[in-house]
């Protein structure tokens, strides 16, 4: 699980709890001029994500730096089927794959904080 | 950053525009865009940034076509419904669409809703002739 939270000029990503662990992630903060939308894809999780350095894969969880095509992603999923998708540019990431509360509102405000910015 | 554009952008946005027609935009996953493309999803995803993203080049290059096609209208339809009321980029490209269209909005929208609604659909593909 993890919190979004949208500030004026940037995306704050926050694993919760022992995810923070899982992912060895504390926080990430992306500036809005890099954050190019969010996606709620159910299926995204169904998809093979590549390697994965470093993590962790248990079966219905995903956590950490999976790499797949050239592209790095980073991933903390716990709950498959309602997975957001961030497209990210010029980041240490390509996307990132979330697992988070209420994800059609969190994809809303995403997407609505890039066209106010 | 990822691999190099290979694909033909007016034909995966017109697919993708296909799908939005047919199923809407929440009913249409990224696994149908997926499906419809042939694309990655992470192609798909670097190269239009969300569904969202995909959506609203779909309605504008629709609209730059020119005259108000059934298409055309069938994406306002989706937009309208679906997105227009939280989304203020997409009302305005809905609006715009429908400003340069001449007649009335009201009776354009509602005439292809009513004919939409009687279109036989096209099952040749799961179904069998059965008489």
């Amino acid at each position: 699980m993890n919190t979004v939270t949208i500030t004026d000029s940037a995306l704050i990503v926050e694993p919760q709890g022992l995810d923070k662990l899982w992912s060895f992630t504390r926080k990430l903060e992306i500036p809005l001029d890099h954050v190019r939308g969010a996606t709620l894809d159910s299926g995204a999780d169904s998809e093979p994500k590549g390697l994965r350095a470093p993590g962790l894969n248990v079966p219905g969880k995903w956590s950490g730096t999976f790499t797949k095509d050239g592209d790095r992603s980073f991933w903390n999923v716990s709950a498959p089927g309602e997975t957001v998708v961030v497209e990210l540019s010029d980041e240490h990431y390509a996307r990132l794959f979330l697992t988070v509360d209420q994800p059609r509102s969190v994809v809303d405000a995403v997407n609505l904080a890039l066209q106010q910015h | 950053m990822g691999r190099n554009r290979t694909f033909d952008e007016d034909e995966v946005v017109e697919r993708c525009a296909e799908v939005f027609r047919r199923t809407g935009y929440e009913g249409s996953s990224i696994d149908d865009l997926v499906a419809a493309t042939g694309l990655h999803r992470g192609s798909l995803y670097s190269a239009f940034g969300s569904k969202r993203g995909l959506f609203v080049l779909a309605l504008r290059r629709s609209a730059a076509s020119g005259a108000l096609t059934d298409a055309t209208t069938d994406l306002v339809l989706v937009a309208l419904m679906e997105l227009a009321w939280r989304d203020p980029e997409i009302r305005s490209i809905a609006f715009g669409i429908l400003d340069d269209s001449p007649g009335d909005t009201a009776t354009t929208l509602g005439r292809r809703l009513v004919d939409r609604a009687v279109e036989t659909p096209d099952h040749s593909d799961t179904r069998k002739e059965t008489s």
